[in-house]
């Protein structure tokens, strides 16, 4: 039945092409290689930058603990997915997988369930000890085991209150 | 000007995220590109507002932020009547990489989708497709945006099927 609705399709101007010209398109090896090196020169920088985002988690988690509403909820979910998105690329990828593991508790569980602040602690203390001691092997022993243990009780939380 | 000769230097960029470490990322990326006119926004508010201003050629917007999200941003760019340029080509950047999330992404009308964390081969891959694959746009009911033809994460960048002829398309 959706065709009785009518259909535009349209192809607008590549006013895009027009701007930048170059061509027949592919990947400019020269410019990847700069992006390259100016990302290299960001890389000192990442350590702090893990810091302050695992700043904005605790504070969110101080936050949830105080007012545990939807936009404090969201919050901390962000402040997780923050950390996933980007502790790969700033070499820690042990905490993208702690943070990819909080943030998939928070997101399983139905907004009217409240978060377990202790399990939420445990992933910002794996990350901080992830941080600390620099943990940036994925093959870490220690870091593996941590975080085999955070899936274990987010999977269970999980199993428990299956939305 | 690299390989490819592109004049990245003539492109006006958005940089829409609430994390100010991502946004220094990305324009880092751009900037080593060869752009020279980024614009940054820290909110989807703050987004429009630049977008109203600056009239950018190419956005790259963050999914997940406080206030008005991705989504909804780029809805108000296809949708709403003062947006200057429905056609603004958008990428979307995620730390959602589902398949439902992907789709999500494609059912708001963006163009290309990067699955965080970024990468600086992704990054130039999606804007090479913005500029070198545009799809046609559709207007069906409930929906206006790029056409949404293309199935799944991979389908969905790549220019396999780009070669086909819009005008054959009598539902997307």
């Amino acid at each position: 039945m959706a065709r009785q609705h009518p259909i535009e399709l349209f192809m607008p101007p590549n006013m895009l092409k027009a701007k930048v010209g170059g061509g027949p398109g592919g990947i400019d090896t020269a410019a990847v290689k700069r992006a390259e090196a100016a990302m290299e020169t960001l890389t000192s920088e990442f350590s702090d930058w893990i810091a302050d985002d695992v700043s904005v988690l605790i504070a969110a988690r101080a936050r949830y603990a105080k007012t545990p509403d939807s936009e404090a909820r969201a919050a901390l979910l962000r402040a997780a997915h923050d950390i996933k998105g980007q502790a790969p690329t700033f070499n820690y990828p042990l905490i993208a997988r702690v943070a990819a593991s909080l943030s998939r508790m928070i997101g399983e569980l139905s907004a009217g369930i409240p978060i377990p602040l202790n399990l939420v602690d445990a992933h910002v203390s794996a990350i901080q000890v992830i941080h600390k001691h620099k943990m940036q092997d994925t093959n870490d022993k220690t870091a593996q085991i941590l975080c085999a243990e955070l899936d274990a009780r987010v999977d269970e939380l999980a199993a428990a209150h299956k939305k | 000007m690299g390989m490819s000769g592109y004049r990245f230097d003539r492109l006006k960029v958005l940089v829409v995220d609430d994390n100010a470490h991502m946004r220094k990322l990305v324009t880092t990326i751009l900037q080593a590109f060869g752009v020279i006119h980024i614009f940054e926004a820290d909110s989807g508010d703050r987004a429009w507002a630049i977008l109203r201003d600056a009239n950018p050629d190419v956005v790259v917007l963050d999914w997940v932020m406080e206030g008005l999200s991705g989504l909804e941003l780029i809805q108000m760019i296809r949708t709403n009547s003062t947006a200057p340029n429905p056609f603004v080509p958008v990428i979307m950047l995620s730390g959602h990489t589902s398949m439902d999330h992907v789709r999500q992404a494609r059912d708001a009308g963006v163009n290309e989708f990067i699955a965080k964390p970024v990468s600086i081969k992704t990054m130039m891959s999606r804007l090479v497709a913005v500029i070198e694959h545009p799809r046609p746009f559709v207007r069906i009911q409930g929906y206006f945006g790029p056409c949404r033809r293309r199935r799944g994460a991979e389908e969905y960048r790549g220019p396999e099927r780009r070669s086909e002829n819009p005008k054959q398309q009598t539902a997307e």
